[in-house]
């Protein structure tokens, strides 16, 4: 359907088209970002044997998260005296744009799919990367030291784990000969990638949880020492597009795990009958609960420990499994 | 004629001015750098526009580390409140604003009458393999000569950065 109006000629019926579906797409993700919040403080509360969230809407707490978003939309909007003000401004919305633009990409079923790029994962991966100016350029323009630090930290983090995030899924490419996501899902067919890049899935698991600035590599914003990092300053609406940058990666990164290593929809062996979309959904689901489970159960780790992972285990050990993917596919795939 | 592509086009390339301006006129460091990140942003569009859109990716894919790296190097290498101050001539201003026009009129000659022909091509069709293809045979020496001069200047700059702390610890000897 994206096609056929893609290469329809220009009017406004299909600005209006594509306007609306860009702001049904962001409703779904808005929907997302409230479970998943109420989620990860329910998984993580009965992780550490408390209740979790039980007043607002039921045993359950199922309103909490609007109410919370509803108090963060009262609050009073302020921007500190001696900070840069058009920056402060513009640096929660260069944050998050990216954070929508590269939704676009992910193919959730075979025919659900925004925009079917020819080079999709590097798409993903190029575009994630602009959320760091936003971060830096808001650690700055808040004129805090906390800030300031916190932004840094992003930077130096976001640069370094890059390179392994790319390193990992060349495995990928190379065993399913394209950057398209859609091809990559179907060349799993005969199996996930997981089973056939092992390595390369954990190396992807850990760089990925360093780009999403969670636990236990959210220096960015350590409480403990920082205060709150990059957005000390910021409150209100401006706040709450940094928290929501936060977790349309959560989502967008859980589903190009689902995509890249188990699978995207495909079916396990005789389950066909269930539709994709509900296989893509657990599958998701999965990756989200063991993304929770590690921000529960791993300690904050120190920034020189951080940048010593990243460059003396996770950047070799993700070039060995490029050495070893192009030896096995030439010894066994060719 | 009014196309998708051309209002695209038009929409493209005037943030890609707008950013390069800025960042000419800014006098702030990181409001410089910010309105180069349009610019580039905005060219990796117009790469889309030509259907590369390896070359787009890659474009955003490299400068986005880059300019958060100049934008670090902003933050630390310069003073924090320091501005660039605007340097004024009545001569000056004349003589830039005749160059300008000049460059101007002379471009627009040049290019308003150029035919270049289209040869028909298959450029656009899986040109990310295409790239791959050429990169990997027709230019294999000159990219692995580029890939050696790369690793020659990361080594230089650790042996510079490594010699620096040998010698602060003698003189802390010392």
């Amino acid at each position: 359907m994206i096609e056929d109006l893609l290469y329809s000629s220009p009017g406004w019926t299909n600005v209006g088209i594509f306007f609306l579906l860009g702001a049904a797409l962001l409703m779904v993700v808005l929907g997302f970002v409230t479970y998943a919040i109420l989620a990860e403080r329910k998984v993580m509360g009965f992780m550490q044997l408390r209740h979790g969230p039980n007043q607002v809407g039921g045993r359950w707490g199922l309103l909490q998260t609007v109410a919370d978003v509803l108090k963060l939309l009262l609050k009073e909007d302020t921007i500190p005296k001696l900070a840069d003000r058009p920056l402060f401004i513009l640096a929660p919305i260069i944050a998050f744009a990216p954070a929508f633009m590269v939704l676009a990409t992910i193919p959730f079923t075979d025919r659900f799919q925004f925009a079917d790029i020819g080079v999709g994962l590097l798409y993903y991966i190029a575009i994630s990367g602009l959320t760091t100016i936003g971060i830096v350029t808001g650690g700055w323009a808040s004129n805090n030291k906390y800030a300031l630090l916190g932004g840094m930290r992003a930077a130096a983090q976001m640069v370094s784990y890059e390179i392994p995030l790319v390193m990992s899924v060349v495995g990928v490419i190379l065993l399913a000969g394209s950057l398209n996501l859609n091809e990559i899902v179907e060349a799993q067919r005969s199996g996930w990638f997981i089973i056939l890049q092992p390595i390369g899935f954990i190396v992807f698991l850990i760089a990925s949880v360093a780009e999403l600035n969670r636990a236990p590599f959210d220096l960015p914003e350590a409480e403990s020492e920082l205060v709150a990092g990059f957005h000390v300053e910021y409150s209100g609406f401006r706040w709450a597009f940094f928290m929501l940058a936060e977790y349309v990666y959560f989502f967008a990164m859980a589903s190009l795990t689902t995509v890249l290593f188990l699978g995207g929809w495909l079916p396990l062996p005789f389950l066909g009958f269930i539709p994709g979309a509900v296989w893509f959904a657990l599958k998701f689901s999965l990756v989200i609960f063991i993304l929770i489970w590690f921000r529960v159960t791993f300690p904050r780790i120190r920034a020189d420990q951080l940048m010593e992972f990243g460059w003396k285990v996770l950047l070799p050990v993700a070039l060995a499994n490029i050495f070893i993917t192009a030896i096995v596919k030439q010894l066994f795939f060719m | 004629m009014l196309t998708g592509e051309f209002i695209a086009f038009m929409a493209l390339a005037l943030v890609a001015i707008i950013g390069g301006v800025l960042l000419i006129n800014l006098t702030k460091v990181i409001h410089m750098v910010v309105a180069l990140v349009f610019t580039f942003v905005s060219i990796a569009g117009i790469f889309v526009i030509l259907s590369a859109e390896f070359i787009a990716a890659v474009q955003i894919l490299i400068y986005s580390g880059a300019i958060t790296i100049i934008m670090l190097f902003g933050i630390m290498l310069t003073r924090h409140d320091d501005t660039s101050e605007p340097i004024t001539g009545k001569w000056r201003k004349l003589f830039l604003l005749l160059g300008v026009l000049g460059f101007g009129v002379a471009v627009y000659i040049g290019i308003y009458n150029l035919d270049i022909p289209q040869a028909a091509n298959t450029l656009h069709v899986d040109n990310t393999e295409q790239i791959g293809i050429s990169l990997y045979s027709h230019f294999i020496i000159p990219f692995e000569l580029t890939s050696v001069l790369l690793l020659v200047a990361l080594i230089g700059a650790i042996v510079l950065a490594k010699k620096d702390e040998d010698d602060e610890k003698e003189a802390e000897k010392e």
